[in-house]
């Protein structure tokens, strides 16, 4: 093992301009974070990094949803959250500035569907509203409170009233709140 | 742009990588949790349509993990080799490209942008808004200051330096106004230390006859005929406020535009946003474990306090007649409360400028007096909002409500007090605004005490701008440093209790409108005062910087960070429109100072623009007369009102077809839920016919079932479960 950092070779960066909403500088940024997780130097495009070791990046550390974004953004078999470099890129990406407001909203709500069913139905929105509020017992809202929001919730955005949110009626939810964009955004 | 995202949304276009999978799990949706890998919803469905597309859809945009992408870009790939298109497709890419890398160098030039996000990070939106908004107005006053650097600054320093003397012009009668042309502030050679710091502060002494201030400039004009080159400074000095004020507009404008598109669309409010809350509300550029969780406390603070209100609203619905009219009665009450208590402070304004104009001492005592207006001002700026929002307490109000009504009153209270003093100060310049008075015989103002009173304006602007810095500042320093220290060292439960600074956006971003409003009143009578205002916005960015991460703690209230953008913008405009009323009227009103400045021997300031214009060639001078005359502007007027109600028109068209196509989507959905359950009840007739092929066919009724809602999803492809 040498000492010095392999380089993003030139034709992989700027395929990886292409297929991404990230710069030159912030591909290469993300290469050597991701290299200093992997802890070696060499090759790091197709093997793969455990998610506790994902975790541990300040940006994820402490995002209550950091286990779901792992889990949506790996391609892993294993389904066991672990990312290769490229994962790890389609994640800055889609969490990037300059990506689109279609793109964020899809991922977003592939992050909130707990079950990984297609919808958000009662249960994803009981374990997104825990994770927003705390995990903790004395952080939770009451059973009370708890089911009033959800019918809330449901009714205003369950347009066809079948006690779901799919995906357009919450693109169509995202669509008129002003501070999505800037909100969802995790920048290196 | 929202009719035809929502008719896509209704009816996916085949590159949307379609749901099909979807139908697999609906179904499956009773299997219990253990076997929910079974489950999994497949999202890696390539899209359907790859072809027939004049351009390549854009790949970043396609929701697909980066191998899939890479095989659909090497598909794209191999189907190039059209001629035409591969061109077209090639410049496409080059303008990405360089749209790019535009993109990348500007934002080098981005000022203080690794800063704020930092903020961003740490505190979350709300304080991240204030900066962005001291942001805006730093380069809002660097570039003014560049406009009339460089069109009245400049050109008087060339011409005073090149010697040229000040010339009556023949046309002016100045029988009788001798006495008003005397004005001599020229300061002692020989100066005492502590006079050269007082005059530093208040603006008079050295600093009176200076480029600072409207007297020192003259009316150089129709001059170097060797050379043929003329400048007219007074035109110069008058058209450059009058853009200075456009500039400034136009930038707000522009500045409100992003963000009052997307408040009318969303609409605000607190309840009934609730979707929207949960989707949207979490801040993913958080970074420390501190303020995660105070950012989860806060939403659970805030989703109690929603649920709380629409408890509240439901059985105030039903609260009896003498409570309603006891309620109203309160409210009313403590609002004429407010009224008076906003009334004094509007007296002892006024009374305190009285005061110090005519009061004429020297030394330490002269400061303290001259500073008596800034000093009431900011004391009622601060005691009077303290005591509203314990008023506002009572008046139990929504919580939102309460919020908006305080900071209605605050701004209220800050841009009328300015109002207040300049009101005092016209009304002694002026004589009341009669001229015919003893005092402002001769020369059309009060001349025994405002020799200049340009300057005079110009000095108090100057002042209230120094002593807002010098309280920030002193704030900081005797007040945030020492309570962090104390609630950090020393436990008792006193300290626990106020606990550390919070840094509350509301009126911090009010004191910066104040500022500006302050700056844009006086920028005509003390041109350099944009600068100093650059420079003072950028010592408060980092002085705030400091004390945020040094004393503060993040606000466990919410803020709503775009129509607060929006809300802030608009009194920015109003404070705007208080300095245009002030510019208009002593441009065109007030008859200029005989003893100094550029306008002195013209009745009115505006009075070189007609001047000037005459000189011009006929047809160009009788083009500017004409758009002018109410010839003009009266069916300009007309036609952008005919403009606003289009406008307006359109708005509600769109709002209209929204909610026409939301009951389209759920009669449709409706409609495939009849449809799907017709399907199931022939299948399950046909399977029961197949295995008991004696019994006769039983009629079902499907009609009964039309009105159940049931989660069955729509498929072809697989054969129902029996259930």
């Amino acid at each position: 093992m040498g000492g010095t950092a392999s380089k993003l070779p030139k034709d992989l960066l700027s395929e990886y301009q292409e297929l991404t909403f990230l710069t030159k500088q912030e591909i290469l940024l993300a290469h050597k974070r991701f290299s200093e997780l992997q802890g070696r130097e060499n090759g790091p495009y197709s093997s793969r990094v455990s998610m506790e070791k994902v975790l541990t990046l300040p940006e994820l550390k402490s995002n209550p949803f950091r286990k779901r974004i792992c889990h949506v953004f790996s391609t892993s078999d294993l389904r066991d959250g672990s990312l290769t470099f490229e994962d790890f890129l389609d994640l800055l990406s889609a969490f990037s500035d300059s990506a689109t407001l279609e793109i964020k909203s899809h991922y977003a709500f592939r992050i909130f569907d707990f079950d990984d069913d297609g919808t958000l139905d009662a249960r994803d929105l009981e374990k997104l509203v825990n994770c927003l509020t705390g995990e903790t017992d004395d952080t939770r809202l009451t059973v009370e409170e708890m089911r009033q929001l959800i019918s809330n919730i449901l009714e205003e955005s369950d347009i066809d009233k079948d006690g779901t949110v799919n995906l357009s009626e919450f693109q169509h939810v995202i669509s008129r709140s002003p501070d999505f964009v800037s909100s969802f955004k995790i920048v290196l | 742009m929202e009719l035809r995202e929502f008719n896509n949304q209704v009816h996916p276009t085949p590159d949307y990588p379609s749901p099909y999978g979807s139908q697999h799990s609906l179904r499956l949706r009773t299997v219990p949790p253990q076997e929910t890998s079974a489950v999994q919803f497949d999202w890696a469905s390539p899209p359907e349509d790859a072809e027939d597309s004049n351009e390549p859809p854009n790949l970043r945009e396609l929701p697909l993990h980066m191998g899939l992408k890479r095989a659909v870009w090497q598909v794209q790939q191999m189907k190039i080799p059209v001629v035409s298109s591969s061109w077209n497709i090639k410049q496409s890419q080059t303008f990405r490209r360089f749209c790019e890398v535009a993109k990348h160098v500007l934002s080098y030039f981005v000022l203080w942008k690794r800063g704020i996000q930092k903020i961003g990070g740490h505190f979350g939106g709300g304080v991240q808004s204030y900066f962005l908004f001291l942001r805006f107005l730093v380069i809002l006053n660097f570039l003014s200051s560049l406009l009339i650097a460089g069109f009245v600054l400049i050109p008087s320093i060339v011409f005073r330096s090149m010697n040229f003397n000040s010339t009556i012009p023949t046309t002016v009668n100045l029988t009788g106004v001798e006495i008003c042309l005397q004005y001599d502030p020229k300061p002692d050679t020989l100066m005492v230390f502590i006079t050269y710091f007082l005059d530093l502060i208040s603006g008079t002494g050295f600093m009176e006859y200076s480029y600072l201030f409207y007297g020192y400039y003259t009316n150089f004009n129709s001059m170097v005929e060797s050379n043929g080159f003329s400048y007219n400074i007074p035109l110069a000095y008058l058209l450059t406020a009058a853009f200075y004020f456009l500039f400034c507009f136009i930038c707000m404008i522009i500045r409100m535009g992003g963000t009052a598109r997307v408040a009318v669309v969303t609409g605000g409010g607190a309840t009934g946003g609730y979707s929207a809350l949960v989707f949207t509300g979490w801040d993913h550029g958080l970074q420390e474990d501190r303020t995660t969780k105070l950012k989860q406390s806060n939403f659970r603070y805030r989703l109690q306090v929603d649920l709380e209100e629409e408890r509240l609203k439901k059985k105030s619905a039903s609260l009896t007649l003498s409570q309603t009219v006891s309620l109203y009665a309160l409210r009313v009450f403590l609002n004429m409360v407010v009224l008076i208590l906003i009334g004094a402070t509007f007296y002892g304004i006024a009374k305190a400028t009285q005061f110090s104009q005519l009061m004429k001492t020297t030394g330490f005592k002269g400061l303290v007096l001259q500073y008596l207006p800034s000093m009431v001002i900011t004391a009622s700026n601060f005691v009077v909002p303290l005591l509203c929002d314990k008023i506002a307490l009572l008046e139990k109000y929504s919580a939102s409500t309460t919020v908006i009504l305080a900071l209605l009153r605050a701004v209220f209270l800050r841009l009328v007090s300015l109002g207040v003093l300049l009101y005092t100060l016209w009304e002694q310049i002026t004589c009341e605004g009669d001229i015919s008075k003893q005092n402002c015989i001769p020369c059309n103002y009060y001349y025994d005490e405002y020799k200049c009173w340009e300057t005079r304006v110009g000095q108090e602007m100057y002042k209230l701008t120094l002593f807002d810095f010098l309280i920030t500042i002193a704030t900081l320093i005797l007040v945030e440093f020492p309570r962090r220290i104390v609630v950090d060292h020393c436990s008792c439960k006193l300290t626990q209790w106020v606990g550390r600074q919070e840094f509350l956006v509301a009126p911090n971003v009010l004191a910066l409108v104040y500022s500006q409003t302050v700056v844009w009143t006086g920028a005509l009578f003390c041109p350099l005062l944009p600068f100093i205002n650059t420079i003072k916005f950028i010592l408060f960015y980092f002085c705030k910087k400091i004390t945020l991460f040094q004393n503060c703690q993040p606000a466990t209230r919410n803020f709503r960070s775009t129509t607060s953008n929006f809300f802030f913008l608009l009194v920015l405009l109003f404070g705007w429109m208080l300095a245009t009323m002030v510019l208009l009227y002593s441009v065109t009103k007030i008859h200029p100072s005989y003893g100094c400045g550029p306008f002195r021997f013209s009745p009115t300031m505006w009075e070189v623009v007609p001047q000037a214009a005459e000189m011009l060639n006929s047809t160009s001078a009788e083009f500017l007369f004409y758009m002018g005359s109410q010839k003009f502007s009266i069916p300009l007027f007309i036609f952008s009102c005919v403009l606003l109600c289009y406008v307006s028109a359109l708005t509600s068209v769109h709002g209209k077809s929204v909610a026409l196509l939301k009951s389209q989507c759920k009669l449709e959905q409706r409609d495939k839920q009849f449809l799907v359950r017709q399907i199931e009840e022939l299948n399950a007739t046909v399977q029961k016919e197949q295995r008991e092929p004696q019994q006769p066919q039983r009629e079902t009724d499907t009609a009964t079932r039309w009105n159940q809602h049931d989660n069955y999803a729509f498929d072809r492809d697989e054969d129902p479960r029996p259930y």
